[in-house]
């Protein structure tokens, strides 16, 4: 038998594969909303602190990608980051030479995502487990060593920086205060947001799904799974591609670090954290951990590490389902 | 052809070390089909033990490598009982990264604060310093002894393995886990010490390898993919596949380096790629050995 | 819009040191120092936090009666996003008048469009690659270049009669910089590159390397890394696989002997030679008075190293520009007042170029040798009023 078999995410999900519940089903249309109201609120309440939330919620929209590919689809992945850092890439390099309108850089860098997420999806999802693992570091790196070698278009290990984009819309200019990227960034991960809702309860989402818990009958139904993933994964790199070119925009460079192991397995631990396979989980997962690791590091640089361990190894052993779970036992009244 | 077996040489030093720590990754992942993270982790405590208790204590090398070997095992037992037996079974994998991980950086920020961030050695004793001449070819003696070592561990675990009562039953266990339980092996406590078999060959080699991959409190995290690979190139449980995965992977990074030095990395990651291509399954389909 | 925003910062500042005690007439100036303090260099960050402690116990906390006050923001690895979102961050909610630090050059370049529109001075206190001062008029900095390392140490290597060299370096940004510096100077004088190599940067066994160093027949090397756990592998790698024992020198910029790693080198380190800014042994009063304050309020002075010179520095001139300014944050007057600025350090004399905003400083020769039991970068000659020999080559 093939030892590193592994069905990602069934665990920490709760198992929703059918009919959603009906406080599910409230809580879920209550979250865009929801998503709108807290984000404002943020605006106002933390006017000093839009740099580090426009992060937040870049960050959010990549981890809400990851949910695609492995909540949805069960493709366990440590090399989200490779789109991430293309449609950064891709976008910076548009803004430097190209174009200036910050939505045509979202679609530059949405594209780019999606079309290294198809060539590289096709090459190796054929793998499982741990070799899927293997193989997604693997692209990543090579992503990685092929953005430092071209130093001439992407600046290599200094950065890409010179990246200016015009005002949004032609009226508002992403200043220093950072108020325009905050509000843009906000707005793009709602987008975000509500299009990876339909996808996920439309029939290709569902047959995704279906995948993820039961390869073989998807095939016996006449389905095919491998063209299924594939084309998940294509979508997902959409997402994180647009979520690069989001960080381009807002923070005006670009770094090989954006498509390193580190913030691929970021990602992870954010969205499980969160709990995945309900895409607000991601969005939860994102900012618990940005937050307390930004809180961590403020008041004691040295040692964060520590903490935000012991906050993991916490989470596993008395949260499993991550964050969101504990609202599930909220709404059904369950006993923790 | 001087140049042919220099490469070959140092390939397979750098090989057996990757060996000898990712095969208590194999074994543990291919039993408990435990994903873990903090493996490097394990290895890294290992070198910090026995780089002090050489450097603080004075204790001669082999005391400092046995004393680093058993303190390991013994500290890392409790965090079997406590926590890994909590995520065993591949149902659990996410768990398992996200478990590991944390216990990974929680590790990393011990030794940052019981050590500080700079780099630590193991000095190494009279008859390991120096070179030793082989053929055409003059190889540091430390790996000619790195080498020595990794050929003894394949055959005692083979011999483990393949000759024990502990290796039927661990066998049995891998194959069907319901079946040993059912007739009547006691898989908690061979859980338990097939972890610690696993956390040894760590320790083994964080200590073994320190002048390959130097002790630094970051090293739990930066040669973490490395073992990975080997693991999933050779097949979880497989030991000949790991030898055979951590000697190829360590000849194809060596020679990389060697012919092509301004694009190592992507030799390295491509040859990766196309080995899981070819053989998703590892190159012995993950077995106990 | 923006200058009425400034004056409304400029307005918090005022408030809020007045809510402050001391003198009325004083303000609270804040410095923003961004730096790695987590993470494997957390050690740059702590030489920085020293040295800048160092500074104040020896000079005061107060530069023309305005209270000096350091803001730390922990930046583990290069990652100019978040670089620039702390920087973001010390400027609009801390109010920070400057800012300082930075390890990397990507995270150094990051901030460039920030302190443009803010009209913020940035003090680099390491980053060394020499493009990083013509992207802004803001930057002054206190460290080096690997150009102002690299080209006395070619030229000393060409007139000793070395003539063929293999160069080794870590392949990004700094590596290069030192790659071209070498080749551009050494082959000037006559020498010849024989190969050059560029390391992956997560390179740990560089047994295959040295074995390349070996048959492309170089008699000396030129190696640059990054400070840090690969320099020990290569520098080991380069005595283990018998090139020492072969008679190969081995040069290189004084990264790869920094202080904090010679106990962990041992016996490699000893005969490496190499140009530097800084030695911790360097022999003047100002420097032993500088590394026993370190001794007295740290305990230990093992880490004090050319980190610490760049903070300590650093931050000399961060005092001028307060004193020049008066304490308002106007950065291209602060910028101006230290344009030519010269005074002596304990790593010797140094100048501010008013042209590249870089020190022109003293290069020392130095070989690691083992003295009273305990390695060190012992000066064997010096090279004078070095400047960035990097600033707009090939711009």
């Amino acid at each position: 038998m093939s030892a590193a078999t592994n069905h990602a995410a069934t665990a920490s999900a709760p198992a929703h594969g059918g009919r959603a519940s009906r406080p599910q089903r409230l809580r879920d249309g209550a979250a865009a909303p929801l998503l709108a109201a807290l984000g404002l609120a943020a605006f106002w309440l933390f006017p000093d602190d839009l740099g580090l939330m426009t992060r937040i919620l870049t960050a959010a929209l990549y981890v809400l990608s990851l949910d695609l590919v492995l909540g949805y689809a069960g493709i366990a992945t440590l090399g989200q980051a490779a789109m991430f850092g293309t449609g950064a890439y891709a976008a910076g390099i548009a803004a430097v030479h190209l174009v200036a309108d910050p939505l045509v850089l979202l679609a530059v860098g949405g594209v780019a995502g999606g079309l290294i997420a198809l060539a590289t999806g096709t090459l190796i999802l054929r793998g499982r487990g741990l070799t899927l693992l293997m193989l997604t570091i693997a692209v990543a790196q090579i992503v990685q060593e092929v953005a430092n070698k071209a130093r001439d278009l992407t600046g290599g290990s200094d950065g890409l920086s010179g990246i200016d984009p015009g005002p949004l819309l032609g009226l508002f200019r992403f200043d220093m205060y950072g108020r325009t990227s905050y509000l843009f960034a906000l707005a793009v991960l709602l987008a975000g947001f509500l299009v990876a809702r339909r996808i996920v309860r439309s029939p290709f989402g569902l047959a995704c799904r279906g995948v993820r818990e039961d390869p073989v009958r998807v095939a016996a139904l006449g389905g095919s799974p491998k063209r299924l993933l594939v084309a998940m994964y294509a979508v997902a790199g959409v997402f994180a591609g647009v979520a690069g070119a989001l960080s381009a925009v807002t923070s005006g460079i670009v770094g090989l670090d954006s498509l390193g192991f580190s913030w691929s397995a970021e990602a992870l631990v954010m969205l499980v954290l969160g709990g995945t396979g309900r895409l607000w989980g991601a969005i939860l997962g994102t900012v618990a951990f940005m937050t307390v690791h930004h809180l961590l590091a403020a008041t004691d640089p040295f040692h964060w590490m520590l903490f935000i361990g012991l906050f993991l190894m916490g989470t596993v052993l008395f949260l499993p389902g991550g964050l969101a779970s504990l609202a599930d036992r909220f709404t059904r009244g369950d006993r923790p | 052809m001087e140049t042919l077996f220099g490469i070959a040489v140092d390939g397979v030093a750098y090989g057996m070390i990757l060996f000898i720590i990712s095969v208590g990754l194999s074994v543990t992942l291919g039993l408990m089909r435990v994903v873990n993270l903090a493996h490097g982790a394990f290895a890294m405590v290992a070198g910090y033990v026995a780089s002090f208790a050489a450097q603080g204590l004075g204790l001669p090398y082999a005391a400092a490598l046995a004393g680093a070997v058993l303190l390991t095992v013994v500290a890392t037992l409790p965090l079997e009982r406590l926590l890994y037996r909590r995520i065993y079974g591949q149902a659990n994998e996410l768990a398992q990264v996200l478990l590991t991980i944390g216990l990974t950086f929680v590790i990393v920020a011990g030794i940052n604060y019981l050590f500080g961030p700079t780099l630590k050695r193991i000095p190494l004793p009279e008859p390991l310093q120096g070179t030793l001449a082989l053929g055409p070819k003059a190889i540091p003696t430390h790996r000619a002894f790195v080498i020595a070592v990794g050929v003894a561990t394949i055959l005692a675990l083979w011999w483990l393995l393949e000759r024990t009562d502990f290796g039927i039953r661990l066998r049995a266990a891998v194959d069907d886990p319901d079946m040993a339980a059912a007739l009547g092996i006691r898989t908690e406590r061979l859980y338990a010490a097939t972890f610690a078999l696993g956390t040894g060959l760590a320790a083994l080699g964080g200590v073994l390898g320190a002048e390959l991959l130097p002790l630094e409190p970051y090293y739990a995290i930066r040669y973490i993919v490395l073992f990975l690979a080997v693991v999933a190139v050779g097949g979880a449980g497989s030991i000949a596949g790991s030898a055979a995965a951590a000697l190829a992977l360590g000849v194809v990074d060596t020679a990389g380096k060697y012919l092509i030095p301004n694009f190592g990395e992507f030799f390295f990651y491509a040859t990766l790629i196309l080995i899981l291509f070819r053989w998703p399954h590892g190159f012995f389909r993950g077995r106990a050995a | 819009m923006p200058g009425t925003l400034r004056t409304a910062l400029l307005g918090a500042v005022f408030a809020t040191s007045l809510a402050g005690a001391g003198p009325v007439w004083a303000a609270t100036v804040k410095v923003g120092v961004i730096a790695p303090f987590s993470g494997p260099f957390a050690t740059v960050g702590q030489t920085f936090k020293q040295a800048i402690e160092v500074y104040q116990a020896q000079h005061g906390k107060t530069a023309a009666g305005h209270t000096v006050e350091f803001v730390y923001k922990d930046l583990d690895q290069a990652n100019p996003a978040q670089s620039k979102a702390l920087a973001q961050e010390l400027v609009v909610k801390e109010k920070v008048g400057y800012l300082a630090g930075f390890f990397f050059t990507p995270d150094a370049l990051a901030v460039a469009p920030l302190i443009d529109e803010a009209n913020i001075p940035c003090v680099i206190f390491n980053a060394a690659t020499s493009v990083i001062t013509e992207k802004s008029p803001r930057y002054v900095r206190t460290s080096f270049t690997l150009w102002q390392n690299t080209v006395p140490l070619a030229e000393h290597m060409a007139k000793q009669g070395v003539r063929k060299v293999a160069t080794a370096v870590s392949d990004y940004g700094p590596g290069i910089d030192g790659e071209t510096a070498f080749k551009a100077t050494f082959e000037k004088h006559g020498g010849k590159v024989v190969d050059s190599i560029r390391m992956p940067l997560k390179s740990t066994d560089f047994a295959p390397f040295m074995q390349r160093i070996k048959d492309s027949g170089a008699e000396a090397i030129y190696a640059f890394l990054p400070a840090g756990p690969t320099t020990l592998a290569f520098a080991k790698a380069f005595s283990d696989t018998g090139l020492k024992a072969a008679g190969v020198k081995f040069f290189g910029p004084g990264d790869i002997t920094q202080e904090p790693d010679l106990p962990a080198l041992g016996d490699a380190a000893l005969g490496i030679t190499t140009t530097f800014n800084y030695s911790q042994a360097h022999d003047s009063d100002l420097n032993r008075a500088f590394v026993a304050k370190h001794k007295e309020l740290f305990g230990s002075s093992d880490t004090v190293t050319f980190t610490s010179v760049g903070a300590y520095d650093g931050t000399h001139v961060i005092y001028k520009m307060i004193e020049a300014t008066g304490g308002s944050s106007d950065g291209a007057k602060a910028v101006a007042a230290v344009k030519g600025m010269a005074w002596e350090s304990p790593r010797g004399p140094l100048v501010i170029d008013p042209d590249s905003r870089h020190v022109t400083q003293t290069i020392y020769l130095r070989v690691t040798e083992r003295k009273d039991g305990r390695l060190q970068n012992s000066e064997v000659a010096a090279f004078a009023a070095q400047p960035d020999y990097g600033y707009k080559v090939g711009k």
